[in-house]
């Protein structure tokens, strides 16, 4: 016969299990929510990636248009898909980046009417990893040697590597070939924010001169296009927008990809 | 004592551990010809930085308790409270800034803003401290003073200034070129006690120039005259550029930055002017007080030193002939054989002896005025109590303390520690308010809390030095809590009859999750269905359950309980049937509510050489630790994480042994979490152990 000790006893060892459970169903519905209504989904369907594995993106504009706020959006659909994200950010502390997590996953929580969007942010942080150097002593060896280290330790394996702030206006193609080779070997997807310049002729295949050099290695391409108060969003090489959202443009008081029509 | 407030500072001193604010303190100690020789913190003469007074402090190399001192220079009063700059002891370094009108935040020319450097930079943001940076170490391997002051701008948002620039740097730092007067300084001497002012040498002329007009340009924001003078280009007087830099200085949105190496004795003098020229006096600052007569009405204090006593203690020591006291006067003057009420007791006090303090030693005065920093003897009172002229009931805004997060069972190993641990803890738990000591009532043990590890283990070296205690300690326990998820509905019956007069009481209603609040009582029964007079009952008998959860016997925490219905009997209702309804109602919904354990996470920041992040990384991670970032810094990488602190204990020995010793961390409270399933059901076995144990 159980006392009513041992029955509370017992019922206090029944009910965390049932209640993980609960909350573990119940952050996939909040997941799956986002996902629905994740702006990325205008570049590459339903999928987690617009990229494959081992192929390169990259996303030019000049400086202050967006090209971090696009990458986290990028980063943030991934981690919703539980795909590991590293982001690399040259210039910028810890901090500063995670801001930018924070007010975009903000935007989004709030474009969905997402209950508790805390509860899901908590779950989707352990898929998050924050790499910052300093510009003046970095290199793409130099990271490679970073995340060989993590990814043998099995501290973090990403699928998708962020670099936001390298500078393409150094010749890059040795380094870059070596990244290609380097994200092939772990499986990775590399997104790249490629700064371009005001004034700059775009060079011999239309695209800006940044690119143009590594441009065999960018398996997609995207330019974010300031026009009167909109940023388009144009895609350069590498994907076709479907018909419904072929106008796609940054909603300058969120920065989330819209689709200019709706 | 000299009268003029204006030609007073109250300042401290705040940094990174290591950032050598002991020896800066010791350096300015000498020059203000406080002291008449000068040791090192951990100088081979065995005698130990004057400021550090507790022998455990000498030993260890670290400033533990924060002790006042004042010196004197150019005519102006400086009092200098010396802070720790272990993160453990933050609430040392929390009540100097509430005293403090400014400081001065030390910085490593090669570690930069460190994480304990960004954590004393919330603290003065909190009590608004206007601040000067003096970047320190500009001797050492690897210094660059200008990349300090690009990450006090980037790290910590300060519009941060240099006044000098440094002549050479590692090794061959010699001097600085002070941008205000355009001369380079020396300084010579066996100490660095005399100034020999110079030209500026040909190859730093152009690099100072720019400088100068960086400098010019920050300052001109604060004052008209001096933008105008430099549009019409007219030369520019040093006291136009103080007096502007000292506007921006005040008002936090400009942070003077100097440089030197106080070890070398270099910059410190020039430090000192800028104490006088830019920090701020008693009068600048706006103190305000709470009117307890008018429902916490703010009152602005005045540093009249007629005006009727408003002082605050802030701190408290235990000496040889009794309790010592520091206080730091708001209002009014505090003088031998005044009358003085506790404004948190209401007990009469006279004052009689009053000291200026020195380290461990003591200056006897007869008074100490509105804007100044004292010491009482033989007052009974605790850390951040207000004291008032009779006629007053103002109380100085309460200090933000935060919650113990790690506890430890002591025992005494014979019957005189007994006595002894007593007396320790009474005293303890007075001068800190993050130290805590209770009995658990069923084992008996005596269990203490606190910040940290290295706050519990220096509170047990102190029984031992101070009180002759020999301690027995247990190992550190963690405080898990726990809360509720969701909502929950009760209705309970406590019905007993068993002769004599019975128990009657019946209590409805719910439970919700309350986040980020402690408990919530709200009554919303209408129609009388429970009399008036029993619903303080109620609430009692629910606040009783929170102190030892049903699921786990820990501390419950976020609960809001709602009551709306309920039956009492006109013979058999009384408080006592109400208390015991409202525990049984908690239960019967408790569990409905479906509770979680909840344990610290800590935010651990890691500062190890390159060569070491993947060993350092693999150690937060065994560690159930989340790695949030890892940020390059040339040679060194600053890792920050979060982690259970439960898997925290002793990790300091093993980043020693992983890094070689070159790595050092900090840890702080986080934020409270959701322990994972497979922790929860090992601490109910320990817990259900433990409740055999006990049977």
């Amino acid at each position: 016969m159980l006392t009513p000790t041992d029955k509370l006893a017992a019922a206090a060892n029944r009910a965390p299990a049932a209640l993980i459970v609960m909350k573990e169903r119940y952050i996939a519905m909040l997941k799956n929510d986002l996902i629905l209504h994740s702006p990325v989904q205008y570049l590459g369907g339903q999928s987690a990636d617009v990229l494959a594995d081992g192929q390169f993106g990259g996303v030019l504009a000049r400086a202050g248009v967006g090209k971090t706020a696009l990458m986290v959006q990028i980063a943030l659909n991934s981690m919703l898909h539980e795909r590991n994200v590293i982001h690399v950010s040259l210039n910028q502390p810890v901090n500063k980046t995670n801001l930018w997590y924070r007010e975009v996953f903000g935007h989004l929580a709030r474009q969905s009417n997402l209950p508790q969007p805390e509860a899901l942010w908590e779950s989707l942080l352990p898929h998050r990893f924050i790499m910052t150097f300093r510009a003046e002593g970095f290199s793409v060896p130099k990271m490679e040697e970073r995340l060989t280290d993590l990814v043998e330790q099995k501290i973090f394996v990403p699928r998708l590597l962020i670099v936001d702030g390298l500078s393409f206006d150094e010749p890059l193609r040795d380094s870059l070939s070596d990244l290609k080779h380097f994200a092939r070997l772990y499986a990775m997807r590399v997104w790249f924010t490629i700064r371009t310049h005001r004034h700059e002729d775009p060079g011999p295949s239309g695209v800006p001169k940044q690119l143009s050099d590594v441009e065999d290695l960018f398996e997609v391409a995207i330019q974010l296009v300031p026009v009167g108060e909109e940023i388009l969003v144009k895609v350069l090489k590498g994907l076709t927008l479907p018909a419904e959202h072929a106008q796609l443009v940054l909603d300058p008081t969120t920065m989330l990809v819209k689709d200019r029509s709706a | 004592m000299k009268k003029d407030i204006r030609n007073v500072r109250n300042i401290g001193i705040s940094a990174h551990i290591d950032s050598g604010k002991t020896t800066l303190t010791e350096r300015i100690l000498f020059y203000t010809k406080r002291i008449h020789a000068m040791h090192d913190v951990k100088g081979k003469d065995g005698v130990g930085a004057f400021m550090d007074s507790m022998e455990l402090e000498r030993e260890r190399g670290i400033t533990i308790a924060s002790a006042a001192t004042f010196c004197e220079w150019n005519g102006h009063e400086i009092n200098i409270i010396d802070t720790p700059g272990h993160v453990d002891f933050t609430i040392e370094v929390e009540r100097s800034l509430r005293v403090l009108d400014g400081a001065i935040l030390v910085l490593c020319s090669v570690g930069g803003v460190q994480s304990q450097s960004i954590t004393v930079d919330q603290q003065m943001r909190r009590y608004q401290v206007p601040c000067i940076a003096f970047i320190n170490k500009c001797d050492r391997s690897g210094a660059n003073p200008f990349r300090v002051i690009d990450q006090l701008k980037d790290k910590l948002g300060h519009n941060a200034v240099a006044l000098q620039i440094p002549i050479g740097l590692e090794a061959d730092f010699s001097g600085v070129v002070d941008l205000l007067r355009m001369k380079a300084v020396y300084f010579d001497g066996d100490k660095g006690e005399s100034l020999r002012l110079e030209e500026i040498p040909e190859a730093l002329r152009e690099l100072a120039q720019a400088k100068r007009e960086q400098m010019l340009d920050a300052a001109s924001m604060f004052s008209d005259e001096l933008m105008e003078t430099i549009l019409d280009e007219k030369d520019v007087a040093a006291d136009l550029v103080i007096a502007a830099l000292r506007k921006g200085t005040l008002a936090r949105q400009l942070t003077p930055v100097l440089m030197g190496s106080a070890y070398k004795n270099k910059g410190v003098q020039l430090l000192l002017n800028a104490v006088n020229d830019l920090l701020p006096c008693p009068d600048d600052i706006e103190n305000k007080a709470l009117d307890m007569d008018k429902d916490e009405a703010p009152v602005r204090l005045t540093s009249d030193p007629s005006a009727p006593l408003v002082a605050l203690a802030f701190k408290l020591e235990d000496r040889t002939y009794g309790q010592l006291t520091y206080l730091r006067v708001y209002q009014g003057s505090l003088s031998k054989g005044d009358t003085l009420i506790n404004v948190r007791t209401a007990k009469k006090i006279k004052v009689g002896r009053v000291v200026r303090m020195h380290s461990d030693q003591m200056e006897e005065i007869e008074s100490i005025p509105a804007g100044y920093i004292g010491a009482l003897f033989g007052i009974d009172c605790a850390s951040g109590d207000t004291f008032v002229a009779p006629g007053l009931s103002l109380t100085m805004t309460s200090m933000y303390v935060p919650k113990p997060v790690i506890s430890l069972m002591i025992s005494p190993k014979d019957h005189k520690s007994e006595i002894n641990i007593s007396k320790a803890l009474n005293r303890f738990t007075k001068e800190d308010p993050t130290f805590k000591t209770h009995v658990n009532p069923e084992t008996g043990e005596t269990i203490i809390s606190g910040m940290g590890e290295l706050h519990l283990e220096v509170y047990l070296e102190r029984m031992q030095r101070e009180y002759a205690a020999e301690v027995t300690a247990g190992a550190p326990r963690v405080a898990y809590r726990e809360t509720i998820t969701q909502q929950a509905e009760f209705d309970y019956t406590h019905k007993k009859q068993t002769g004599g007069a019975g128990q009657y009481a019946r209590i409805a209603g719910r439970l919700e999750p309350l986040p980020d609040q402690d408990f919530e009582f709200d009554n919303q029964v209408v129609g009388g269905s429970i009399p008036t007079q029993f619903i303080p009952a109620c609430e009692k008998g629910f606040r009783k359950c929170l102190a030892k959860g049903p699921k786990m016997e820990f501390p419950v925490t976020g609960v809001k309980v709602v009551i709306d219905d309920g039956a009492s009997h006109s013979v058999d209702s009384s408080d006592m049937a109400f208390q015991a309804a409202a525990r049984g109602a908690f239960q019967q919904g408790y569990f409905k509510a479906k509770p979680v354990v909840q344990e610290p996470i800590m935010k651990v920041v890691v500062e190890t050489p390159t060569a070491f992040q993947g060993p350092v990384m693999g150690s937060l991670n065994q560690r159930r630790g989340m790695i949030v970032g890892a940020q390059d810094e040339g040679a060194l990488c600053v890792i920050e994480s979060q982690v259970p602190l439960a898997e925290m204990f002793g990790y300091s020995t093993v980043l020693r042994s992983l890094t070689q010793g070159q790595a050092q961390f900090t840890m702080e409270f986080l934020a409270y979490k959701q322990v994972p399933q497979s922790i929860a059901e090992e601490l109910e076995k320990k817990a259900a152990e433990q409740k055999k144990k006990v049977a």
